[in-house]
């Protein structure tokens, strides 16, 4: 028998500051919120480790300027091909989120782009928002005057959230989409495929497919046979 | 927004990741008329790539909202309205998109563009900046006749863009008929790529020539730019020669640029040129001080000496760490003291002070006096040896929190009374040699930068 095609519908992933699993992170949440609504807030500086929810706040940020009527864009600089040329066109925004700022260490040109995008947006009195995986002085730039101007940012760490913080994101979101986690579920998830809250949602998106199409519950027999199906399984 | 928009949008919620739509299609702006729907982009760049890979979709989505084929066309700019009301807009940045498509006005009427917070008396001085300020002050009141050109150099977030300003910002006080231009060097390049594309260089020299003073941040990236060093060659003795001033900050010693013509070099040492030191210990701590009165900030002494202990790079790693612990303060509703500094900065200043490793100081200083690394730690005892090696131990000493025997064991081996000699042989050294002193704070600045 063919199996049933779920329709092709994606579940755009929550990302807008009402999603934010703030956690200890609260602080930097309420910094890039004043950011994206106020005209004149300072500049942040977001770094932490992957799945610490940079990329969701910075959605967020843009997501809710828009709805303001604000004009902004998004810069993931890992995913851009001619990283100066992005850097260089970007020009017209109220606020720019600048992902992934580690993507541009040792790139001359573009450290040189972002250095002066850094400093026209300063005189012209937009905002930069930025997202890094380290501290300014840890990304290895090599321009010094770059390193120097984003050290003046107001910085915040993000703290990926905990094991029980993520097991009640996962099984809100799994909730949103109708279906039902249980612990030994989430149990041999954490043990046996990832701990990086990003990476899990995007597999409940995948699972929550698969699961409609198999028209099974999520359990952990279907979670193994679809992860080694998927040739992720660990061994 | 345009309602069709809208829904296009929402629709394309659906098939497109969060990352694509807001990189490439909330930027949008639309205007939906009889004709179709007309979406502005913020930039050329993000239009080439919306023309690229989303146009025939987005097409065919406002057509089938739509009921009917719709006509999209994409420009750069903005759907404010052009005429009305331009206070409603509160930025700037919005006001600069609107006006990113057409041609530049004509001739447009002199602007100040200098930035008023930057004044001497926001400027806080300190042995490392007072001789740059007192030229700068100089230069204020004797515009073009006191030291032409005046050129401040020094590292990064040292204070000299805002010493120009404050130059700038005292010869309008004195005299507001003055015309002063401020440039960072890329606009300069910038302005003089455009006047060449628009065969426009006339203008372009009118521009740069009829001007009381010239102030030109960062000059060390003319470096290499061989037409924009001619163009500016000119300017400079057209200026010059009118007794206009020029201003000019660098990121080193101008003869030290590599990649600057020589004729021009030398001209930059026509008049005087000030280093600007990174600021001492009580300067710092002044500084922060300042920073935090200024933004109506209460912060004690002993904060601002923990802060100015722990950072030595520049102003704006304090300038960071102030704003930091400012926000974080507000939020948690918590008064600013050195324990809630020690905690919420933590990771900052831990980080401040593992980049200075005995090891780390070894290498650069084998960098800086282009020794191989093996030889100064050998036991080698030849000038060119021991005294870079005297200075690895001087700065393991100044910056890394190691006893002195500690020290001499990271040197392979030594007394910990050769260190101690060390140290005394170079702050003797730094005190009477300004060429030692120079590298002294030059090496600290690296390490520490």
């Amino acid at each position: 028998m063919i199996p049933q095609l779920p329709l092709a519908l994606r579940w755009p992933r929550r990302q807008r500051f009402e999603h934010f699993h703030a956690g200890v992170n609260a602080d930097a949440l309420a910094a890039v919120q004043a950011l994206a609504l106020e005209p004149g807030a300072p500049w942040v500086y977001l770094h932490g480790p992957a799945g610490s929810g940079r990329t969701h706040l910075l959605i967020a940020a843009c997501q809710a300027a828009s709805a303001i009527g604000r004009r902004v864009q998004y810069l993931p600089l890992a995913s851009l091909a001619d990283r100066p040329a992005a850097i260089r066109g970007v020009a017209g925004s109220e606020l720019l989120a600048l992902d992934d700022l580690g993507a541009i260490a040792g790139e001359r040109e573009a450290e040189h782009a972002l250095f002066d995008l850094y400093n026209q947006t300063r005189a012209e009195g937009g905002a930069l928002l930025f997202a890094a995986d380290a501290i300014p002085t840890q990304l290895g730039l090599g321009l010094p005057d770059l390193r120097s101007r984003l050290g003046a940012c107001t910085q915040f760490a993000l703290k990926p959230l905990d094991d029980a913080e993520r097991r009640d994101v996962l099984k809100t979101q799994a909730a949103a989409r109708g279906i039902e986690l249980d612990d030994t579920v989430l149990d041999w998830l954490f043990a046996r495929y990832a701990r990086d809250l990003g990476a899990l949602l995007d597999l409940l998106d995948k699972l929550d497919q698969a699961s409609l199409a198999a028209q099974r519950r999520i359990t952990v027999p279907f979670l193994r046979g679809f992860l080694r199906e998927a040739g992720q399984a660990e061994s | 927004m345009s309602d069709l928009w809208r829904r296009c949008l929402e629709r394309l919620e659906g098939q497109l990741s969060a990352e694509e739509l807001h990189t490439w299609l909330m930027p949008l702006q639309a205007r939906e008329d009889a004709s179709g729907v007309q979406l502005f982009a913020p930039n050329s760049y993000t239009l080439d790539t919306v023309r690229e890979r989303y146009q025939a979709t987005i097409e065919t989505l406002l057509g089938q909202l739509a009921g009917q084929p719709l006509v999209v066309r994409l420009d750069v700019g903005s759907n404010a309205p052009r005429a009305a009301a331009p206070a409603a807009k509160p930025a700037p940045a919005a006001a600069r998109s609107a006006g990113a498509e057409p041609a530049p006005a004509p001739a447009p009427a002199f602007v100040h563009n200098l930035d008023p917070h930057y004044t001497f008396e926001t400027f806080v001085e300190g042995k490392s900046n007072q001789l740059g300020k007192a030229a700068a002050m100089q230069v204020a009141m004797n515009p073009g006749r006191a030291y032409n050109p005046l050129l401040l150099y020094g590292g990064t977030g040292l204070g000299k863009t805002h010493l120009m300003h404050a130059a700038g910002n005292l010869m309008r006080e004195r005299n507001p008929d003055c015309k002063v231009m401020y440039l960072r060097s890329e606009q300069f390049v910038g302005s003089m790529i455009e006047a060449l594309r628009t065969k426009n260089m006339d203008e372009f020299k009118r521009r740069f020539r009829t001007v009381d003073a010239l102030l030109i941040d960062d000059i060390q990236f003319f470096a290499g730019k061989d037409t924009t060093q001619e163009e500016f060659f000119h300017t400079f003795n057209a200026l010059f020669e009118g007794k206009q001033q020029i201003i000019l900050t660098c990121d080193r010693y101008p003869k030290e640029v590599d990649k600057l013509e020589p004729r021009l070099k030398s001209r930059l040492g026509w008049g005087l040129s000030v280093a600007i030191e990174p600021p001492d210990f009580e300067t710092r701590a002044a500084i922060l001080l300042a920073k935090a009165q200024e933004r109506g900030v209460e912060l004690n002494e002993s904060v601002a000496m923990l802060l100015a202990k722990r950072i030595r790079s520049n102003v704006r790693d304090l300038e960071g760490a102030l704003n930091t612990l400012v926000a974080k303060a507000n939020f948690f509703g918590r008064p600013i003291t050195t324990d809630f500094a020690e905690e919420t900065l933590r990771d900052l200043l831990a980080t401040h002070a593992q980049a200075v490793t005995v090891p780390n100081i070894q290498k650069i200083v084998a960098d800086y006096y282009q020794v191989r690394l093996q030889d100064l730690l050998s036991k080698r005892r030849v000038r060119s040896l021991a005294r870079p090696r005297q200075i690895a131990m001087a700065l393991s000493k100044e910056l890394t929190e190691h006893s002195l025997p500690e020290i001499g064991e990271g040197f392979g081996g030594r007394d910990h009374t050769t260190v101690l000699h060390a140290c005394r042989t170079i702050k003797k050294l730094c005190e009477a040699d300004a060429r030692m002193r120079q590298d002294w704070e030059q090496l600290i600045r690296i390490l520490t930068g």
